[in-house]
């Protein structure tokens, strides 16, 4: 066992926040939606999307867990929400999808050509996906979806449907006919959601991603989704503490610089101790969903519900902690807790997150570790 | 990153839970408990502790010379799953093993851990610690107890507070003043001290649980020898850190992690069987948030170890990250005993031995030694101005 990344996955790490900090508007004070596409056609360059691509389509075949530092420096460097969706849609696609799907989608991935959208939400319904309305059926897909970060810069979206009475993830192409799309008024710009309204969407015949275990692709998108949106709100807390500690550092009132006041210091520490503990649950939910351990879904709503609160928290603070500075536009810190505030409440909040958290206490999720010794 | 085990890792397990099956007594945790007395409760976790031993089962990560294992920090995260699993008693000389022995293998003489280190892990020999005093507390460095050398002894003259298990001590390792006119960090040195010298006394301090597991210790021309100071006069300090940054460690924090785990896991159990108004208490989305809460929590203190513990595996020196896994175990920890008072509702007070208490009072009594979480081996206040200094670099 060993609870630590190695060279490769580090300098991956490293390398997309460098690639991201060459491209300041993802950061800028005046959000822009939709903004950049250049910082994807850089990272695709990079290679990052095909990373998770088995090697048959394409790809290099690494595990999810390989990129949680990529993922954290997504979040950090505020990079377009359609490079974590089009990943996240790539592991479920290669994980459920039929082979004419996989076929058809897979190395278009892996070779950065192909951008995806994932819509779940619908408005009036919850985080659950049991009564989801959008219908896939004999005349094509029909509802209306809510809340999909990136939409208008989607190749396809990854929508989750009814069919046959049940939910299930349907793949549809944006060039379709019967798919439009109305971008939201909403809190982070740059997030660019919109509604996608699907009126009779037409859909290839082999669109389903799971056509006999419907259930488990929407239970791998919604794990990997919490895990990868986790590792992204980590990604963005860590940032906060740094930029909080840097002014704490130099800002200089009372002739000492603030930082040396316990009440400052004080903030800063309990910041760092509240990412260090996200980062455990995160890390350890990207190995869990790489490894399709046993507690997947209660390690991954763990990260998700944790991870939401230590990002919210050091947004906060770390405009608490600038003074009237972090309240200015022109200071940036209002785009990390835009952006912070959208991630807290894609694929369920925390609230949700802890329901299913104790719903698997209760059902007997142990962690991998407690199964591994009792086969012991 | 992996966490799957090796096979050396799951042998480990096999042979550790084989051995367990036949170790705890007939019905341990279901209708067997600790002893209720204080004292009696000591004595059945140092026969716990020998019985360890004998198996083999004690200083896991110790080096095989001074009798332990010779095991690697893995095996022993997997030893305190174990123990959980199996709702194992605690130790009583847990200050020896975490403290005592850890400081003296890193810092000690050839001859002090031939000496000392063997009977700490038999529990032959039980320890407490001298670093606290009524006016040295956050600010440890000034402590005022006395050690003069006097021919191939010290004197020791002062007194200490806060000795837990001083009564139950053979011996005690103290911080102590050696020279006087010298800078307050430079002039301590470190001492081991047999607690069956003439001129100690014990008091004992009642704490707001009611229990008096600690001391206040008196030293009155107290003789020792000179061989029994660990490191060089007047280094004291430096040795003193060591044994803090162990007292705040991945390994103290992962065996008290098997306790919190253990307390929620009764503290689900509880709120499953009890009944609300009609209804199960489990079913309020209130109960089940702050379940959900505590469990991510005390999990994640369980990850915090285990991720330290392979930074050091893999090569990381120990420094700050130590006041991170205190200040987050800590805090955590009260946050679980308030969110089970809250959970208990009504009852919340009744406590032991009323026969309505829940659980048999447990919460009542772990919800007041909580509060000593956020206070001993450190603040929370001197961990956020280390965390603060020394990991992020704030000025002081």
């Amino acid at each position: 066992m060993n609870f630590g990344f190695n060279e490769e996955q580090k300098s991956l790490g490293e390398t997309v926040a460098q690639q991201l900090a060459d491209f300041p508007a993802l950061t800028a004070p005046d959000p822009v939606a939709g903004h950049d596409l250049e910082a994807w056609t850089a990272l695709a360059g990079l290679g990052l999307f095909s990373l998770i691509i088995p090697e048959e389509h394409g790809g290099v075949g690494l595990p999810l867990v390989d990129i949680a530092l990529a993922i954290e420096a997504l979040g950090a460097g505020l990079a377009p929400p359609i490079v974590a969706s089009t990943l996240i849609a790539a592991d479920v696609i290669a994980r459920h999808g039929s082979d004419a799907l996989k076929a058809q989608f897979l190395s278009r991935i892996a070779a950065g050509e192909l951008r995806i959208a994932i819509a779940t939400l619908e408005a009036g319904q919850g985080y659950d996906t049991d009564h989801v309305q959008t219908v896939f059926g004999g005349g094509g897909v029909t509802g209306t979806k809510i809340l999909v970060a990136d939409a208008r810069q989607a190749d396809a979206f990854l929508v989750l449907v009814r069919c046959d009475g049940r939910p299930a993830l349907a793949l549809i192409q944006r060039a379709a006919r019967g798919v439009s799309l109305r971008p939201h008024a909403d809190i982070d710009p740059s997030s660019g959601l919109c509604e996608l309204v699907l009126d009779a969407a037409a859909v290839a015949g082999d669109a389903l991603i799971s056509h006999k275990q419907p259930d488990e692709a929407v239970s791998r998108l919604l794990d990997v989704a919490a895990t990868v949106y986790a590792g992204m709100e980590i990604g963005i807390a860590a940032r906060m503490l740094e930029t909080a500690v840097d002014y704490a550092r130099t800002r200089v009132q009372f002739g000492q610089p603030i930082g040396a006041f316990q009440a400052i210091k004080h903030r800063c520490a309990d910041m760092a101790v509240a990412v260090e503990a996200g980062r455990s649950a995160a890390y350890y939910a990207f190995w869990a969903v790489s490894e399709d351990a046993p507690d997947r879904s209660r390690a991954s709503s763990m990260a998700k519900a944790y991870c939401g609160e230590v990002a919210r928290d050091a947004c906060n603070e770390a405009i608490q902690i600038h003074g009237g500075m972090g309240f200015t536009w022109e200071l940036g810190l209002h785009r990390f807790l835009r952006r912070a505030k959208v991630l807290e409440h894609g694929f369920g909040n925390h609230a949700w997150h802890y329901e299913r958290v104790i719903a698997a206490t209760l059902a007997g999720g142990r962690p991998a570790s407690d199964v591994q010794r009792d086969a012991a | 990153m992996d966490f799957n085990y090796t096979p050396e890792e799951v042998r480990f397990r096999q042979d550790l839970r084989q051995w367990l099956e036949n170790a705890l007594p007939q019905g341990w945790g279901e209708t067997v408990f600790e002893p209720e007395d204080e004292d009696d409760r000591a004595m059945f976790r140092l026969d716990w502790e020998r019985k360890l031993h004998s198996g083999g089962w004690s200083g896991i990560n110790w080096p095989k010379e001074y009798g332990g294992r010779g095991a690697t920090l893995i095996e022993r995260a997997i030893f305190a799953e174990e123990m959980a699993r199996v709702r194992a008693p605690e130790g009583l000389n847990i200050i020896g093993h975490n403290l005592a022995g850890t400081t003296i293998l890193r810092h000690g003489s050839e001859a002090q851990k031939k000496r000392f280190l063997p009977k700490i892990i038999s529990s032959e020999e039980v320890w407490c610690q001298g670093f606290s005093e009524p006016n040295a507390g956050s600010d440890l460095a000034s402590v005022r107890t006395r050690a003069e050398r006097r021919g191939d002894k010290f004197i020791v003259n002062g007194q200490k507070i806060w000795t837990s298990y001083a009564q139950y001590s053979q011996w005690c390792f103290a911080l102590v003043r050696t020279d006087p006119d010298a800078p307050k960090h430079r002039g301590l040195s470190f001492l081991l001290i047999d607690m069956s010298s003439p001129g100690i006394s014990i008091r004992p301090l009642r704490q707001i649980s009611g229990e008096s597991e600690f001391n206040e210790t008196f030293f009155d021309d107290v003789e020792v020898p000179v061989e029994n100071i660990v490191g060089d006069i007047n280094d004291g300090w430096r040795i003193a850190m060591t044994t803090l940054a162990y007292e705040r460690g991945p390994e103290d924090a992962l065996g008290r992690q098997i306790r919190f785990k253990q307390e929620l896991d009764k503290l689900v159990e509880t709120a499953e069987t009890s009944s609300r108004g009609g209804g199960a208490l489990i079913d309020d989305p209130i109960v089940r948030q702050k379940l959900a809460r505590s469990i991510t929590e005390v999990e994640i203190m369980r990850l915090n170890a285990v991720r330290t513990f392979s930074k050091y595996l893999n090569g990381e020196e120990r420094g700050p990250d130590a006041s991170v896994i205190k200040l987050y175990w800590s805090h955590a920890a009260q946050n679980m005993y308030e969110s089970a008072m809250d959970i208990l509702g009504p009852t919340a007070p009744i406590a032991a031995p009323d026969p309505l208490s829940a659980a048999g009072g447990r919460f009542q009594l772990s919800y007041l030694q909580s509060k000593a979480f956020t206070i001993y081996s450190g603040s929370s206040e001197i961990q956020r101005n280390i965390i603060g200094e020394r990991m992020l670099g704030l000025p002081r």
